[in-house]
């Protein structure tokens, strides 16, 4: 006999789709607060997309963010941005940004001569800096923006071709639940939202659209099986139970995998490895608990597929 | 089994292509350091040949600086816009060949922006200055010192006047005499306060702009001949303005009353670099012709030289009219100055000792060091670019960095492949180890596509390609899955597998094909970071497609005629 995790299930999924509503909810108004944030400026936007210029880099000996903020602030950096940058080699690594100005791309030069200026015998060594004029980063943000859409937007008409319509609408509201729920969550934990997080984010619209494929699939091979109205729930939520045990390995193989890439995979990772994590998890409930009790609700409202009985 | 046979044969084809296509890669990643530098000592033909066929690390990972670039059309014709990109983009390979970076990557993206990406580079700020000068070079005349110090005087009289309009502030700034602003005597006195000119340079930056009402000065600048209290007579032509006086001196003569007063035909012009003379940082003002005499497309050559003086100059040759030129121009102008412009900046303005022909030199201003006499004869070398360049984005990534996240992240990730190779064979038994056979393949595949591709390896395409081994993890539980199901239901060994892979089957297919989608979308309308991991997306879906409906599926037919199934 094969090892299994789980047995033969018949958990009532649909039923209990009163609370995940409201949670969910919960979880689209917070995405789109932080989207609402991100359109006016106000989020951890990297500067990729907002324009500026950033300076990481580390001091051989201690230094105060107070007297920093003050040396930058007397070279007309009042709005800099100071981060000390914790689990690097150099215990002593900051990241200072300034806001783009129109036409200026010689910040960063002008950030340093600052630190060297005040600063004289603490070195300042720079690891990197990133100028982005203010026009590229709306371009940028313009083009993703657009790039994302029209992605969703192939993926709905595909389903609508494979399944039907209603199943492709709830897949694309699902993913984009599933987007807003992590932009949301990043946005509450002021994570910098920069084009690497970018690529987590459709990553796991892509690993949460295959798990929503998946258990749709199976609804449409059960539904083929139910003729009567009575028996759609039915049919749904043994969909849901039968592809449990696959839901459940894939999900444990991949967190393996991730909550690894959390805990050693090194600071530029580890924030991408979290998007995926908390997208996973995110993704396999909605596919659930949204994209398929949207299906149900849908067809309760108004009755398509078993009209005739 | 004879069906088989081509699938088998298939696979073989895949994996020793990608293997070989691989296999620079595999060579320079194995490599010591020490065997590396004994390589490119021993063999340097092969070792570059090894590192372009090696995939490439993106900047990202292997640190180095990126460019991009905005060629500012605004004042060509429509003749000269519709090739000033790719002229501009072949003037800047031209230059960053010479530069000497290896493999550096120029190109044109979107219309009018140019990316330049050099890897590794150790000097970014020598890189930048270099790429984004125009490299405009023209000879023109001075003023001579007489109209000079006439029109100096002239704007002196009429900022007088002007503030003695203004009755709010006259004469109650008496701080601000000429000898204390420290132009003249300060700036040869031995040691004044002045000399710490760092804080000041704060200060300057923060000044705010003149005030727009009307003809009032601001209070920096002295009521007593404004504009020569600041300008100390150069030992050769021109002015001498101290750094922290600078703003004011542009301040001044930003004004329109100012302008009004400047002849048509001359201009004022700042010099390329600031000098330091008695402990002062100062910068160099002329009063220049506006008429160019020569421009910098007749030269041949530069080359980066000392002069007797032990100073670093640039000696040019001219083409031959160019030569007719410059020795009508110097022949009519001995004894006068000549002012070198680069850029719109004087770089020097040596006094013309004889008639020059086709060669001649460029005197390096200020503290000019070798290499700037260097990087000024490379750009004149490769020439000017039609039109001046904005550098909209500057991307500098320290190796270290860049070091460090890569083998913290490969770590991970294989640590991360490990668990699930561990969690597939422990749940599927031997069903799991032949997913994990197929997922190195698919690994295999995919790296030997990009190898194909010449791809460069970065974070976001690491993304994607972690992405496509989920899904192909995903393709085999689902297969799986549905095999143990089908036993379930009591099916046989052989009915079992074939269900299992054709039901599952859709759903595979399904979920592949929207990531395709998503890919191709992304590819298509993304830019940058973005397109790379639609690339790896794309070629990883498409493999993982592959390897579960095709590679795996050749050992399980083979598994048809047992008796049970290990899974």
């Amino acid at each position: 006999m094969p090892f299994r995790i789980i047995g033969d299930t018949n958990i009532d999924f649909i039923g209990k789709r009163t609370p995940a509503y409201i949670f969910s909810a919960l979880l689209v108004a917070l995405g789109l607060l932080a989207v609402a944030m991100m359109t006016f400026g106000k989020a951890n936007l990297g500067i990729q997309f907002t324009g500026g210029t950033m300076v990481e880099g580390y001091f051989e000996q201690a230094v105060d963010v107070g007297e920093l903020r003050e040396a930058l602030a007397r070279g007309g950096f009042e709005d800099a941005e100071i981060v000390q940058i914790s689990g690097r080699e150099q215990p002593y690594t900051f990241l200072i940004r300034v806001k783009a100005v129109k036409g200026e791309t010689q910040k960063a030069q002008s950030v340093e001569n600052l630190i060297k200026q005040y600063f004289p015998n603490n070195t300042f060594n720079r690891d990197s800096v990133h100028e982005v004029g203010a026009a590229v980063g709306k371009d940028l943000k313009k083009d993703t923006f657009i790039a994302v859409a029209l992605s969703l937007l192939g993926i709905l008409v595909y389903i609508a071709i494979r399944f039907d319509f209603r199943f492709g609408l709830s897949a694309t509201i699902a993913t984009f639940h599933d987007v807003l729920a992590v932009l949301g969550i990043f946005y509450l934990l002021n994570v910098e939202i920069n084009v690497l997080l970018i690529s987590a984010i459709l990553t796991l619209a892509g690993y949460s659209l295959t798990d929503k494929v998946t258990v749709y699939d199976r609804i449409r091979e059960n539904l083929k099986k139910f003729h009567r109205k009575s028996d759609f729930v039915v049919a749904i939520n043994r969909s849901i139970n039968e592809v449990l045990s696959r839901t459940i390995m894939t999900g444990t193989t991949v967190l393996a995998c991730l909550i690894i890439l959390v805990l050693v995979g090194g600071p530029v990772l580890r924030d991408f490895a979290l998007a995926l994590l908390l997208g996973i998890i995110i993704g396999t409930y909605s596919s659930v608990f949204v994209a398929s009790t949207m299906y149900v609700d849908w067809e309760a409202r108004s009755p398509k597929r078993f009209r005739a009985s | 089994m004879q069906r088989q046979g081509w699938k088998i044969g298939l696979i073989v084809f895949l994996l020793v292509g990608s293997l070989w296509y691989l296999y620079p890669t595999i060579d320079l990643y194995l490599m010591s350091p020490a065997a590396r530098e004994e390589m490119a000592k021993n063999d340097p033909q092969g070792w570059i040949k090894l590192q372009q066929q090696a995939m490439k690390l993106g900047l990202d990972l292997r640190g180095g600086m990126r460019l991009v670039l905005q060629v500012d059309k605004t004042n060509l014709n429509p003749d000269e816009a519709s090739d000033a990109v790719d002229r501009a983009r072949e003037i800047l390979r031209n230059r960053v060949d010479e530069f000497g970076v290896a493999e550096p990557l120029i190109a044109v993206q979107g219309g009018d922006r140019i990316v330049v990406e050099l890897p590794g580079i150790s000097d970014p700020d020598r890189a930048r200055e270099l790429i984004g000068r125009t490299a405009l070079l023209e000879f023109k005349l001075l003023e001579s010192q007489e109209m000079s110090t006439l029109l100096v005087d002239r704007i002196d009289r009429t900022l007088e006047a002007a503030a003695g309009l203004d009755t709010t502030s006259a004469a109650t700034d008496t701080t601000a005499t000429p000898s204390e602003r420290g132009a003249l005597e300060s700036l040869f006195g031995s040691d004044t306060a002045k000399s710490d000119t760092s804080s000041q340079v704060a200060d300057a930056a923060t000044e705010t702009p003149a005030s727009d009402t009307g003809n009032v000065l601001p209070p920096q600048i002295p009521k007593e001949s404004p504009l020569s209290s600041l300008l100390d007579p150069a030992g050769g032509y021109g002015w001498m303005v101290v750094r922290d006086e600078v703003p004011l001196v542009k301040m001044i003569l930003a004004r329109p009353d100012v302008q009004k007063l400047v002849p048509p035909d001359v201009e004022f012009a700042w010099g390329t670099r600031t000098e330091f003379v008695g402990g002062l940082e100062v910068e160099r003002l002329y009063l220049g012709k506006k008429q160019v005499e020569l421009e910098g497309k007749y030269l041949t050559d530069a080359k980066p030289s000392f002069d007797q003086f032990r100073k670093p100059i640039v000696s040019f040759q001219l083409t031959r009219e160019g030569g007719r030129k410059f020795a009508r121009l110097t022949g009519a102008n001995i004894n006068k100055p000549l002012a070198i412009v680069l850029d719109g900046r004087v770089e020097s303005s040596p006094e013309i000792q004889s008639r020059i022909q086709d060669r001649g030199q460029i005197t390096m201003g200020g503290t000019a060091t070798y290499e700037d006499a260097n990087d000024l004869s490379i750009v004149l070398r490769a020439g000017a670019l039609p039109a001046p360049v904005n550098v909209i984005e500057n991307n500098i990534i320290g190796p270290s960095l860049g070091h460090d996240s890569i083998s913290r992240g490969i770590n991970a990730s294989l640590l991360g492949l490990a668990a699930v190779f561990l969690i597939m064979a422990f749940y599927y038994k031997l069903s799991g180890m032949i997913a994990n056979v197929g997922l190195m393949l698919n690994g295999v595949f995919l790296l030997g596509v990009m190898a194909v591709l010449h791809a460069t390896l970065t974070m976001p395409g690491i993304a994607g390609f972690i992405l496509s081994l989920g899904m192909s993890v995903d393709a085999n539980v689902l297969i799986f899955e549905r095999i143990r199901e089908e036993m379930r239901a009591g099916k046989s060994v052989r009915n079992a597998i074939d269900a299992g892979y054709d039901r599952a089957m859709s759903a595979i297919i399904d979920s592949h094909v929207t990531t395709l989608i998503t890919a191709l979308a992304l590819f298509i309308f993304g830019t940058g970071p973005i397109k790379g991991f639609a690339v790896t997306l794309f070629w990883g879906v498409a493999i993982s497609l592959f390897t579960a409906v095709v590679v795996t599926r050749v050992v399980f037919d083979f598994r048809k005629s047992y008796k049970t199934l290990s899974i």
